[in-house]
C-alpha cells in the first residue's frame, strides 16, 4: 500500500454537500488543512450541478437536506457517477445507515464526528485499487478484471461497478479460493480496524452480486462462507 | 458473593409459620370457595338423608315389633285357654324374630324365654302401665344393649305379655348409613376441588389474559393490547385497559423520543465544536501557557460531553424499544485484542490478560459493536472509579455453555450493599464526585443493557487482587 501523506496526494478533490454553514465551513477548513481540494454545495440540487461540471474523488453527503433529501441525491449521483459517496448521518438508527448504503453510498460517518475520522474515511475511499503487479488482468469465473483501468467485463461487455464495488471484487480476486473475513475486507477496502460496521461489507456484496452474478439469488462469483466471510472460486 | 444486574426477581411471598398460606391466585380462592360451598351443601344433604332414613327405619321397626307382639299376645291368649301345653312351652312356641324374648306375667308371676331378660329389666312404669290394661312400648337398655320393650295387656286380670326386641341390627344399619354418608361428604371435597379448578378456568380466562398482557407491557412490549375476542362482558374492560396501555406507550415513546431529539439536536453543534477545537489544536504550540491549559480543559469537557450525548442517545434508543441487535459468531480473543489495541492507541498502560491456551478458538454469540462498548465501558470504569485496570481474564465458564470475561480493577471494590445499584443510570460510587467522573453515570447502565440484549449476564463481585471484578458471561457461539 502506498503511503499517503499530506504532500503526496496533491489533487484529491472533495465535494461537500451540507446545508449547515457552520459544519460546511469547519469541514472545509479541516479538509483543506489536510491538503484536499474542497468544493461546497448547500443543497442536493447545487451538489448535482457541481458534479455535472467537474469530477471529484469523493463526495461527502449530508442525509438531512432541505428539498431533495440525501437518499434521493445519492441515487441521482449513482445514475451518472461511480464516485465514492460518504454519507453524513445525524441519526445512527440502523435503518438510516442501511437505507443510505442501499441508495448507493460507499461509507458513512455519524455526527458528532472528529475531523481526523472524516479525513481517514475520505483517504481510504479515494485510494486507488491495488494492482497485483505482474498481472494486468485478473480472471474471476467468466469475468475479466483490469485493475489499472478499473473495469470489469463479461464476454467483452463492460459492467458498471462503483469504485468501492470494484475494490471489493479485486480484494477477493487477489486471493481466489481464500475466505476473507468481514474484518479483513473492512480493513482492506474501507481502511477500518476490527470494529468497522460489517453491514458495509454485506450491503456492498449484495449490490455487487446484482451486477456481476447471472443469478444473484444463487451466486457463483462472490460466495458466502457462513460464519466466516466471503470468497471467490479458485 | 456477587450481584446480578437487571430487573430484581419478584419477591416471593412467605406466609408466617403455623398459618396455612392463603391461596395467592384468584382462581385458587374461587376454587376454595366452591369447595367450601360444596362441602356445606353435601353435609346438609347427608344430615337430612340421615335424619329421614333413620326416622323411617325406626318407625318401620316399631310397627313390625308392635304387630308381632300383638299377634303373639293374641296367640298366647288363645293357647292359654286351650289345654295341653305348659306355659313355658307355649311361650317358646311363639313365632319370634331372632333374638327377641317373650315374657308373660300373671298376677305377679313372671315367665320368660330367656334367662337374660327378666321382670327386673323392665322399668316399673312400663310394667304397671301394661298390667293395668294399656299397651305400651319403651326403648330401654338391657345388659348394655338397646332394646325395644313392647307390652300388651291380656284378657285376664293382671295378665300381660311383653316382648323385648333387640335393636342392635338397626344400630348396625345406622352405622353403615352414617359411614356411607360421611365418606360421600369427604369424597365431595377432592371432586369439588377438581371441578372448581377446572370450571373456574373459562370464567377467569379474561383475567388471565389481562395479566398476561399487563405482564408483557411491564416486560417492555409497550404495544401489547387486550383483545376482547367477542366477549361483550370483557369489551368495556378491554377498551379502558387498552386506552391506558396506549397512553402509557405514547408517554414512554414521547419521553424516549424527546431524549433522542435532544441528543440529536446536540450532535450538530458538537460536530462543529469538535472540528473547531481540532483546528485550534493545530496551533497549540503558539498559544501562551494559560491558553494551552484552557484548551486542554476545553478538550476534556467537549470529549466528555460527546461521550455523554452518545450514551444518552444510545440509552434512549433502547428505551424507545429500538433494538437492532446484530448477533453473530465473534472470536472473543480477537475482539478483546482489538479493544486493548485501541486502549494502547489512546495512551493507556498495558494490562495483563489471563486466557487459556486455546482462547483463539473461543467463539461467542454477540453483537460486535455492543460487546466492544461493554468491554470499553468496563475498562473505562476501572480507570475512572477503580484506580486503574488491573487484569482481564478470559475463560470458559464451568457450565461449558458460556464464555466468561472478567475485568479487575485496583480500587477499593464495590460494597456489597451498592452492588445492585451500580448498574442503574447515574449511580455513582459513594466516594466519587461529579467533577472527577464526567459522564460516567451511564456507562455501567449501558453495559447492563448491552449484555442483556446479547442474552448474557453481568455481575460485580470481588477481584482476587482486592479490587472490584466485573464479570460478563456470554453464550458460546454456534460454529467454532
Amino acid at each position: 500500500m502506498r503511503p499517503m501523506g499530506r504532500l503526496t496526494d496533491v489533487s484529491r478533490s472533495v465535494l461537500v454537500i451540507e446545508d449547515d454553514p457552520r459544519i460546511r465551513r469547519i469541514v472545509q477548513l479541516t479538509l483543506e488543512r489536510e491538503g484536499l481540494q474542497v468544493t461546497e454545495a448547500e443543497s442536493g440540487e447545487a451538489g448535482l450541478a457541481r458534479l455535472a461540471e467537474q469530477d471529484f474523488d469523493v463526495i461527502l453527503l449530508d442525509l438531512m437536506l432541505p428539498g431533495q433529501d440525501g437518499f434521493e441525491v445519492c441515487r441521482a449521483i449513482r445514475r451518472t457517477s461511480n464516485t465514492p459517496v460518504i454519507m453524513v448521518t445525524a441519526r445512527s438508527d440502523s435503518h438510516d445507515v442501511v437505507a443510505g448504503l442501499e441508495a448507493g453510498a460507499d461509507d458513512y460517518v455519524s455526527k458528532p464526528f472528529v475531523p481526523k475520522e472524516l479525513s481517514a474515511r475520505i483517504r481510504a475511499l479515494a485510494r486507488r485499487t491495488r494492482v497485483p503487479e505482474p498481472r494486468r488482468e485478473v480472471l474471476v469465473g467468466d469475468l475479466v478484471l483490469t485493475p489499472a483501468d478499473g473495469t470489469v467485463t463479461r464476454d467483452g461487455d463492460l459492467l458498471d461497478l462503483t469504485r468501492t464495488e470494484f475494490k471489493l471484487l479485486c480484494e477477493l480476486a487477489a486471493e481466489p479460493g481464500r475466505v476473507l473475513s468481514r474484518e479483513e475486507l473492512l480493513e482492506r477496502v474501507w481502511g477500518y480496524d476490527y470494529f468497522g460496521d460489517s453491514r458495509l461489507v454485506d450491503v456492498h456484496v449484495r449490490r455487487l452480486r446484482k451486477k456481476v452474478e447471472r443469478d444473484p439469488s444463487s451466486p457463483a462469483v462472490v460466495l458466502t462462507v457462513r460464519g466466516m466471510g466471503y470468497r471467490v472460486p479458485a | 458473593m456477587s450481584t446480578t444486574a437487571g430487573p430484581a426477581p419478584a419477591r416471593r411471598r412467605r406466609s408466617p409459620l403455623g398459618r396455612a398460606p392463603a391461596p395467592r391466585t384468584l382462581r385458587g380462592r374461587a376454587t376454595l370457595a366452591f369447595t367450601a360451598i360444596t362441602l356445606v351443601l353435601s353435609t346438609a344433604l347427608a344430615l337430612t338423608v340421615w335424619g329421614a332414613v333413620s326416622q323411617y327405619l325406626l318407625l318401620q321397626r316399631e310397627r313390625a315389633t308392635l304387630a308381632q307382639a300383638s299377634a303373639n299376645a293374641a296367640q298366647l291368649q288363645r293357647g292359654a285357654s286351650a289345654a295341653g301345653l305348659t306355659l313355658p312351652q307355649l311361650l317358646a312356641q311363639l313365632p319370634r324374630q331372632t333374638g327377641s324374648t317373650s315374657l308373660y306375667v300373671d298376677s305377679g308371676e313372671w315367665t320368660t324365654t330367656s334367662l337374660l331378660v327378666g321382670r327386673d329389666d323392665l322399668p316399673r312404669g312400663l310394667r304397671d302401665t301394661v298390667v293395668e290394661g294399656t299397651p305400651a312400648r319403651q326403648r330401654i337398655t338391657v345388659q348394655g344393649q338397646t332394646v325395644l320393650a313392647v307390652g300388651i295387656p291380656l284378657a285376664g286380670l293382671d295378665d300381660a305379655y311383653f316382648e323385648v326386641f333387640p335393636l342392635d341390627e338397626l344400630d348396625r344399619t345406622y352405622r353403615v348409613l352414617g359411614t356411607v354418608l360421611l365418606l360421600a361428604v369427604l369424597a365431595s371435597v377432592p371432586v369439588a376441588l377438581v371441578v372448581g379448578w377446572w370450571s373456574t378456568r373459562p370464567t377467569l380466562r379474561p383475567l388471565e389474559r389481562i395479566s398476561t398482557v399487563a405482564g408483557a407491557i411491564a416486560g417492555g412490549d409497550l404495544g401489547a393490547r387486550l383483545d376482547p375476542q367477542g366477549d361483550p362482558s370483557l369489551a368495556p374492560l378491554a377498551a379502558s385497559f387498552n386506552q391506558t396501555a396506549a397512553a402509557l406507550e405514547d408517554r414512554v415513546r414521547s419521553d424516549a423520543r424527546f431524549a433522542a431529539d435532544v441528543s440529536h439536536e446536540l450532535r450538530t453543534p458538537l460536530t462543529a465544536m469538535l472540528g473547531a477545537m481540532s483546528l485550534v489544536e493545530e496551533h497549540v504550540d503558539r498559544l501562551p501557557p494559560d491558553g494551552q491549559e484552557g484548551l486542554a480543559l476545553l478538550r476534556a469537557e467537549v470529549q466528555g460531553f460527546e461521550r455523554l450525548v452518545a450514551d444518552l442517545l444510545e440509552i434512549s434508543r433502547s428505551d424507545a424499544g429500538s433494538t437492532d441487535v446484530a448477533l453473530e459468531d465473534v472470536r472473543v480473543a480477537d475482539l478483546l485484542g482489538a479493544v486493548l489495541a485501541r486502549r494502547a492507541l489512546a495512551g493507556r498502560p498495558p494490562v495483563p490478560v489471563d486466557a487459556p491456551s486455546d482462547a483463539g478458538q473461543l467463539v461467542v454469540r454477540a453483537d460486535k459493536r455492543r460487546l466492544e462498548r461493554v468491554l470499553g465501558n468496563l475498562m473505562d470504569n476501572a480507570d475512572t472509579h477503580g484506580q486503574g485496570l488491573r487484569a482481564v481474564v478470559l475463560e470458559r465458564a464451568a457450565d461449558g455453555r458460556t464464555v466468561r470475561l472478567s475485568v479487575d480493577d485496583a480500587g477499593p471494590g464495590v460494597p456489597v450493599e451498592e452492588r445492585g445499584r451500580v448498574f442503574e443510570r447515574f449511580a455513582r460510587g459513594a466516594g466519587s464526585t461529579r467533577t472527577q467522573t464526567p459522564g460516567a453515570g451511564l456507562g455501567l447502565a449501558l453495559v447492563a443493557r448491552h449484555v442483556l440484549a446479547m442474552h448474557g449476564t453481568v455481575t460485580v463481585g470481588d477481584s482476587p487482587h482486592g479490587g472490584a471484578r466485573f464479570t460478563v458471561d456470554l453464550p458460546l457461539g454456534g460454529t467454532p
